[in-house]
């Protein structure tokens, strides 16, 4: 990696500076991509504005941690750098809580073409006991490029059938899925049917009312019925799916120890409907509607139910012709307006790979309405919430995991998103990956020509 | 046949009588032809037939007499009469025929005689093609022959539709029962699809053919073709422009080497009128296209929307063959699932009756045919609905009669009331166009088909009703389900109607009424009456509970009792009477003010009015030039008439413009960014039904630009991102594709408007995962090539091919040159090449006349086509996609191609595993033209934002960064000229922004495109508060419209394209 004597200075300008200082430092920290070490020396980051995560902010801040536990959080001038082993310098700079993505297939897949690298959907239609966990491949090559853009953590979630299985909560810089893991088993996912399907005619496709859609909103209200019964009673016979079901009937909030959340995957306004109305019939404590592309036509029946929202990307096309060319860019906007709790994520084409783009479906939710902290909340400590991990994640606070990053620029603009260091819980985090390596290889390559060339 | 005896009036003749007789005739009929098949009654033909029996000789003539006739020029006669001998009218005249030859006298007093009706586009007796099931295999041979009949399976022109014609007369009736005497039958299958004969609608297959294979039809549409190629509308048109050259070819030998009876039969047909079946607007000027380049001007089936865009229909010189499929209302009562229903479906719902008076207004010539109605009762209504909206009696029986008939050069046989015609015509009990009207029957030649009985009559009303002593009053209403009635003690208060009203049962058979009233405390009168003059009295007899008969009376009252709207019928039908006129007005989906504007395009956010070209003053902004002046703050632009006048600062107006200063509209843009307008080397939206034709592993005859689709909303949302032209490209599922649509996002103009009309031609090519099928599961194992070195042999199989076409051409350019004049207008000389449009494109790019850009990922095969293009002696314009260029980039700059990529993608194929988001950075440095594009309707909406990540990832200047979605793909476009940057001279194509371009808080606000303002944050929320007051508009419409079979509300849902889209969309 000798490239670094090489830069074409001329052509990079400033930013780049930048870039080789964080490049460097990363590479001396550990080549290789190797997980960070435990935190071994108390680290106060300096100055800089400090982004809590949850909607506050504080200029020329510190962030101190100490074994991988945020035990400061305030403004420099509050606080005595000498009781700090290591300061880092954020100075002109940002700081965030680790940004997280919900509702992701990173580390389940690793090249979407290739069958023997999917691992995201079982077979099956009720298959609660389905766990992502174990198969989240904490060396997937995507992972690290994810985290270079401020994305330290996510929920892994299984995909397909009615019920596509138990996501788990990781952080995205581990050795195996037991290193990685922040919940375990945190959620259920229903993929609420639709009830309209397409219907070709003429060749072309139309949408229809299902017909079977009756009888599946039977199986599932059933299956409800049965899991519940299951938990109350005592049953002679084991079944895995009833006992993965479990959690969904304890009592308590979203981070309530043994529960579990019913995560119901929706997107119109006929299918939200409808999951209020099984929210309510079936009792259920913690149901979180994810997706929600009409979220917005339904915000007062949310709000009311205690549904709260996982935003579809902002990054889409609008669903139909009509609609506002903007709407999927101000959907947080009435979210918010409207008080409906939410968070972004970032489902849709190529999932994994554009985890790294979390931050800018953020930054556009603000270029269309959204305040600033309230689209680094939608990323961060609302996320915490949603997913019930509050109590240690999602924020800059007092107690909570040293889950953060340095940002030379605005993170969620992706002219200014510059990535300088980052800590999971404590531990130092390696801003390279396999993207960055390529770089400089053939950079180095093409530098040397030039090099034998001039001379 | 019935005659009604001499002298005795019409009226006073028992109506049931009519229906009784005449089905005792047809009876007689279906016995004759049952004991002896050769009499045929109006035959002539039979003559050639052995006779069992004896012969009906048919001597007699038949005079229909006493009628309004209405002629061909729009003229009533009335009291006049046709003569018929033996199915063709003998002479037309007025006053009482006389001859010494037998005569049957048929009274049509007061009756009106109309032509019958001619339809040119039917299939009537004749079999449609039958799809196999399909076996998951891709099919790339002709399978359904090994005759000595052309390649593929799409094309019939051999088809002989006058020998393979058999009548139905199931089909057949429901076309009498509209009026119809002859149709022009084809048979419905494949892009070029034979003869087409014309058939009166009669029984016998020997009468009722007329003009064996007067005319031919095509189409865009495949049809039962189990054959993989064309899978595209591309392909359809490129294997129907193929064919014409082939034919072509093919005429000049006298004896063939190669014998193709497809191709003799397309030559020997080529005379013929011909008939295009096309459908939407733009597919009828995709047609015409076609016809303008093989000099064949088509008629065309379609333009039920022709509304939308009359004067491009009317400049196409074709006549138009027009549906009246008027959709009926739509049940928009879940405000959820009316969301599902566009804009455009709702205004056209209103619009569709009006479409063919406005047709003829535009002076289209129009035939209407009933193609899209399967009832002939629905077709009557629907031509009513449209003269009540303006089309005129005359043009609307011309379309129907003179005008089709003179398409297939049949003036002489059907479409008028003349001598020598084939006596098709029409009797009805009043004007036919007008509502009420009953069309009694049909002749078809001479040969009476009853269509109504008599007009069903009209019993809504309240009636006084004395029966059994008692004086009750009777209410009944007519509704969807048949009359419905209930009765009270006549004097009974009004608000105690509803307590003491009893329900009675009514069924209406033609004037026979019969009448169950339920009497709770006696049981059930069971009544039979007849409805006379009028519905004014209905009397008859009946059954008491008892079982002892009674004598009953009802007097008509008065009407006052209106059925309910919604239960009203919501087409006009035949049976309702005079007394329905009110209903007239309810039931028309016309308010009074009218359908709604027409906007182009006719979705949402179209215009009424495309924006003028502005003189624009820009003042105080940072203008991003992309140009020799850089960045420039407090920036000043000038446009005038579509382009930039002047840049820089502090501009005065009179240095720029001189003596000729126009208005500046003065814009203060101070704290805005403005940039060139963004382009996009690659996208698929706004093309139409596939944009890959990966049947073949190269398609390079067809082209995107033959379907570029001008209604696609997506070309709005691209303005609403900056995006102001594009290359429409064919997709990557073969080696070498197809041919590029490059336009600019002019919302509003048709595709010719769209397209930019003097750009070089592009080409896509495509390497890797998907030209080998890779991806598409594990029957797609067959096409040549499955391995990058397959790939390879493709290139050179067909660069080679392409050269020696070119080389024969050449020659015989010298062979030509070489021959004598004289000798050359004889017809000798040289025999012309076989034009294949393939090669011909191929050795375009050979010839560097045509540019090729390759979607491509891995390194070895970038490097493999620089390869091939460097020995055949080319330059590969751009490589897109092109993740792992950083890999060769600087091959790529030596070679000197360019590269358009994506900022960021990965992971999606095994391919693209390398895949860097520095890609971008490291091929710029290395000196190679670098652009990103969108391959996706989504991204293309912040390009801007993608230009950014060239900045993040690798540190590419900022203005650098924002010329890889301007400058930079204007060059690979080779519109550098002209767009890409803000400089004096170039096209105003122009984007103003909030913030900084690159930064994901910049939000468009303008974009203009040749000066015209054509996206505006503020006019963006005024044409959404214009949707959205049409959409409630239609709604209440639609909600207030009768009928109770309204549609379910069902979404058309586009097809979202990209690269890998491999779909069927030509059946």
């Amino acid at each position: 990696m000798i490239c670094l004597a090489h830069l074409n200075f001329e052509a990079m300008k400033v930013p780049f500076l930048f870039a080789l200082v964080s490049i460097t430092t990363a590479m001396m920290a550990q080549p290789n991509l190797t997980p960070g070490a435990p935190q071994s020396e108390r680290i106060l980051v300096l100055g800089g504005t400090a982004h809590l995560g949850t909607g506050e902010a504080i200029e020329n801040a510190a962030i101190g941690f100490e074994d991988g536990i945020i035990d400061f959080v305030g403004a420099a001038r509050d606080v005595d750098p000498k009781r700090y082993a290591r300061v880092v310098s954020a100075e002109g700079m940002h700081i965030y809580p680790g940004f997280i993505a919900p509702n992701s297939t990173l580390g389940l897949m690793e090249v979407a073409a290739v069958r023997a690298s999917r691992d995201y959907q079982e077979v099956g239609t009720f298959k609660p006991n389905v766990r992502s966990l174990i198969a989240y491949n904490t060396a997937s090559d995507i992972t690290p490029t994810v985290r270079t853009n401020g994305v330290l953590m996510g929920q892994i979630t299984p995909r397909g059938g009615v019920i596509g299985g138990s996501s788990s909560i990781v952080q995205f810089d581990a050795w195996n899925w037991e290193d990685a893991v922040i919940r375990a088993d945190d959620g259920i996912h229903l993929y609420w049917p639709s009830t309209h399907h397409k219907h070709f005619e003429d060749g072309r496709a139309q949408l229809r009312k299902r017909k079977t859609y009756d009888q599946k909103l039977h199986e599932i209200r059933d299956f409800f019925e049965r899991a519940r019964a299951y938990a109350d009673g005592k049953p002679a016979q084991r079944d895995l799916r009833m006992e993965a079901m479990r959690g969904l009937f304890k009592d308590g909030d979203r981070s309530a120890p043994g529960a579990t959340t019913l995560f119901v995957h929706a997107g119109d306004a006929k299918q939200i409907a409808e999951v209020i109305r099984f929210k309510r019939s079936e009792d259920l404590e913690r149901v979180v509607l994810v997706g929600g592309a009409d979220s917005w036509m339904m915000a007062d029946p949310l709000r009311e139910n205690g549904i709260a929202v996982m935003l579809q990307r902002t990054h889409t096309v609008p669903r139909y012709a009509e609609d506002d060319i903007d709407l999927p860019y101000k959907l947080p906007k009435l979210l918010e307006d409207e008080g409906v709790e939410y968070c972004l994520q970032g489902e849709g084409r190529m999932p994994e790979m554009n985890t790294r783009n979390l931050p800018f479906y953020a930054g556009t939710a603000v270029a269309y309405g959204l305040e600033y902290e309230q689209a680094v909340r939608a990323l961060t400590h609302s996320t915490a919430k949603i997913l019930g991990i509050d109590n240690t994640c999602g924020s800059l606070a007092p107690g909570k995991d040293a889950t953060l990053f340095i940002s030379a620029g605005d993170a969620l603009d992706m002219m200014t998103n510059d990535v300088r260091q980052a800590w999971v819980q404590g531990r130092d985090v390696v801003l390279d990956n396999k993207q960055i390596q390529l770089y400089e290889k053939y950079k180095a390559k093409y530098d040397a020509q030039r090099d034998a060339g001039n001379r | 046949m019935h005659m009604h005896e001499e002298g005795k009036p019409l009226a006073n003749i028992l109506p049931a009588m009519i229906p009784a007789r005449s089905t005792a005739m047809s009876r007689l009929l279906f016995a004759l032809c049952f004991f002896s098949s050769t009499v045929v009654l109006s035959a002539q033909s039979g003559s050639t037939f052995p006779v069992n029996g004896t012969p009906d000789v048919r001597s007699e003539l038949h005079v229909f007499e006493g009628a309004s006739l209405h002629l061909a020029d729009g003229t009533v006669v009335s009291g006049g009469h046709v003569v018929v001998r033996r199915g063709r009218i003998e002479a037309v005249g007025t006053g009482v025929y006389n001859s010494e030859e037998p005569l049957v006298r048929h009274d049509l007093s007061g009756r009106h005689v109309y032509p019958a009706f001619v339809d040119v586009h039917s299939g009537w007796g004749l079999k449609r093609g039958e799809r196999s099931r399909w076996d998951g295999q891709p099919h790339y041979e002709r399978e359904d022959t090994k005759a000595a009949l052309g390649w593929n399976s799409a094309l019939h022109p051999e088809f002989n539709s006058a020998e393979s014609f058999v009548p139905s007369e199931k089909e057949a009736n429901e076309y009498r029962s509209a009026g119809f005497g002859a149709v022009l039958t084809h048979r419905q299958d494949g892009i070029v699809r034979g003869s087409a004969t014309l058939v009166a609608l009669s029984k016998d297959a020997h009468d009722a053919v007329l003009i064996p294979n007067s005319a031919s039809w095509h189409s865009f549409s495949k049809g039962s073709s189990p054959q993989a190629y064309p899978s595209s509308l591309m392909g359809s048109i490129a294997l129907l422009r193929q064919t014409f050259c082939d034919a072509e070819w093919y005429g000049q030998f006298e004896a063939p080497e190669e014998r193709n009876l497809s191709l003799e039969a397309f030559n020997d047909g080529l005379n013929r009128p011909h008939f295009f079946e096309a459908g939407s607007w733009l597919d009828v000027l995709r047609a015409d296209l076609i016809g303008d380049e093989f000099g064949m001007q088509y008629a065309f089936l379609g333009g039920g929307e022709a509304y939308r865009r009359l004067e491009e229909l009317a400049a196409t010189g074709g006549a138009l063959i027009v549906p009246l499929d008027f959709p009926t209302a739509i049940d928009v009562s879940d405000p959820y699932l009316a969301r599902l229903v566009s804009l455009s479906e709702m205004k056209h719902w209103e619009w569709a009756p009006h479409n063919p008076a406005k047709v003829v207004e535009a002076g289209i010539p129009m035939a209407l045919t009933m193609e899209g109605v399967s009832k002939g009762k629905t077709f009557l209504a629907n031509l009513r609905k449209a003269v009540a909206v303006g089309l005129s009696p005359t043009d609307a029986l011309a379309a129907l009669t003179t005008v089709p008939a003179s398409m297939v050069g049949a003036e002489d046989r059907v479409g008028r009331l003349a001598s020598g015609l084939e006596a098709n015509f029409i009797v009805s009990d009043g004007p036919l166009f007008e509502k009420g009207t009953a069309l009694m029957a049909t002749y078809v030649q001479g040969v009476r088909y009853d269509v109504e009985s008599e007009p069903e009559a009209d019993v809504a009303g309240r009636y006084s009703l004395n029966l059994d002593g008692r004086d009750l009053v009777l209410a009944m209403e007519t509704g969807d389900k048949g009359p419905s009635a209930t009765w009270w003690p006549a004097g009974t208060a009004e608000e105690e109607i509803d307590s003491l009203s009893g329900k009675a049962k009514v069924s209406l058979d033609g004037r026979d009424l019969v009448l169950r009233l339920l009497d709770d405390e006696v049981g059930a009168y069971r009544l039979v009456g007849n409805v006379y003059e009028g519905s004014r009295i209905i009397e008859g007899r009946g059954e008491r509970p008892d079982g002892t008969w009674i004598e009953w009376a009802a007097l008509r009252q008065g009407d006052t009792l209106v059925p309910p709207k919604k239960e009203a019928e919501a087409t006009v039908t035949p049976e309702e009477n005079a007394g329905g006129t009110d209903e007239a007005i309810e039931e028309d989906p016309v308010g009074p003010t009218g359908p709604g504007p027409i906007t182009y395009p006719f979705t949402a956010y179209g215009r009424t009015q495309s924006p003028e070209q502005g003189s624009w003053h820009f003042v105080g902004a940072t203008v991003w030039t992309c140009g020799p002046e850089g960045k420039i703050e407090n920036g000043e632009v000038m446009v005038h008439k579509g382009r930039i006048a002047a840049v820089g600062q502090a501009l005065n107006p009179e240095v720029v413009f001189g003596k000729n200063t126009p208005d500046l509209v003065r814009i203060d843009a101070k704290g805005k960014h403005i940039t060139p307008g963004i382009l996009d080397e690659h996208t698929h939206i706004a093309a139409s039904r596939g944009i890959n034709e990966g049947t073949q592993a190269s398609s390079a005859e067809v082209s995107i630009g033959t379907v570029v689709n001008s209604e696609d909303v997506n070309v709005y949302r691209h303005l609403a991102g900056g995006v102001t032209a594009g290359q429409i490209l064919h997709g990557s599922a073969n080696p070498i594709g197809g041919q590029s649509g490059i336009i600019k996002f002019r919302w509003g103009q048709t595709p010719q408007g769209m397209l930019i009309a003097d750009a070089d031609p592009f080409i896509k090519f495509a390497l890797g995962e998907n030209v080998k099928q890779s991806n598409w599961g594990d029957n797609q194992t067959v096409r040549f090539p499955q391995t990058r070195m397959g790939v390879e042999q493709v290139y050179y199989d067909h660069f080679h091919r392409a050269r020696e076409y070119g080389e024969a051409w050449e020659r015989y350019e010298a062979k030509r040159k070489a021959t004598p004049r004289r000798l050359l207008r004889k017809g000798g000389g040289p025999i012309l090449p076989r034009r294949d449009l393939e090669l011909e494109t191929l050795l375009q790019i050979l010839e560097s006349e045509r540019f090729v850009t390759c979607h491509s990922y891995r390194q070895d095969e970038i490097n493999m086509l620089m390869h091939v293009a460097d020995s055949m002696g080319f330059t590969l314009n751009t490589f897109t996609h092109i993740l792992e260029g950083y890999k060769v980039a600087d091959k790529m700059a030596e070679h000197g191609a360019g590269g358009s990529s994506f900022s960021d993608w990965w992971a999606y194929k095994f391919e693209v595993k390398d895949a860097i988001p520095y890609n971008g950075a490291l091929l710029w440095e290395n000196g190679v033209v670098t652009a990103f594009n969108s391959d996706d309707r989504e991204m293309a909406r912040r390009l801007n934002q993608e230009a950014a990540k060239a900045f993040k990832y690798g540190g590419v200047p900022e203005e650098e960064a924002l010329k890889f979605v301007t400058l930079n793909p204007a060059i690979l476009l080779h519109l550098d000229d002209r767009m890409g940057s803000i400089e004096v001279g170039k096209d105003a194509d122009m984007v103003m922004w909030s913030d900084h371009p690159l930064s994901v808080y910049a939000q468009c606000e303008q974009t203009y495109v040749d000066g015209r303002r054509l996206f505006d944050l503020e006019e963006d929320l005024v044409l959404r508060e214009a949707m959205r007051t049409e959409r409630a508009r239609l709604i209440q419409r639609m909600l207030d419209a009768p009928g109770a079979d309204k549609r379910k509300p069902m979404e058309r849902i586009p097809p979202h394209y990209h690269c890998d889209t491999m779909t069927e969309e030509n059946r």
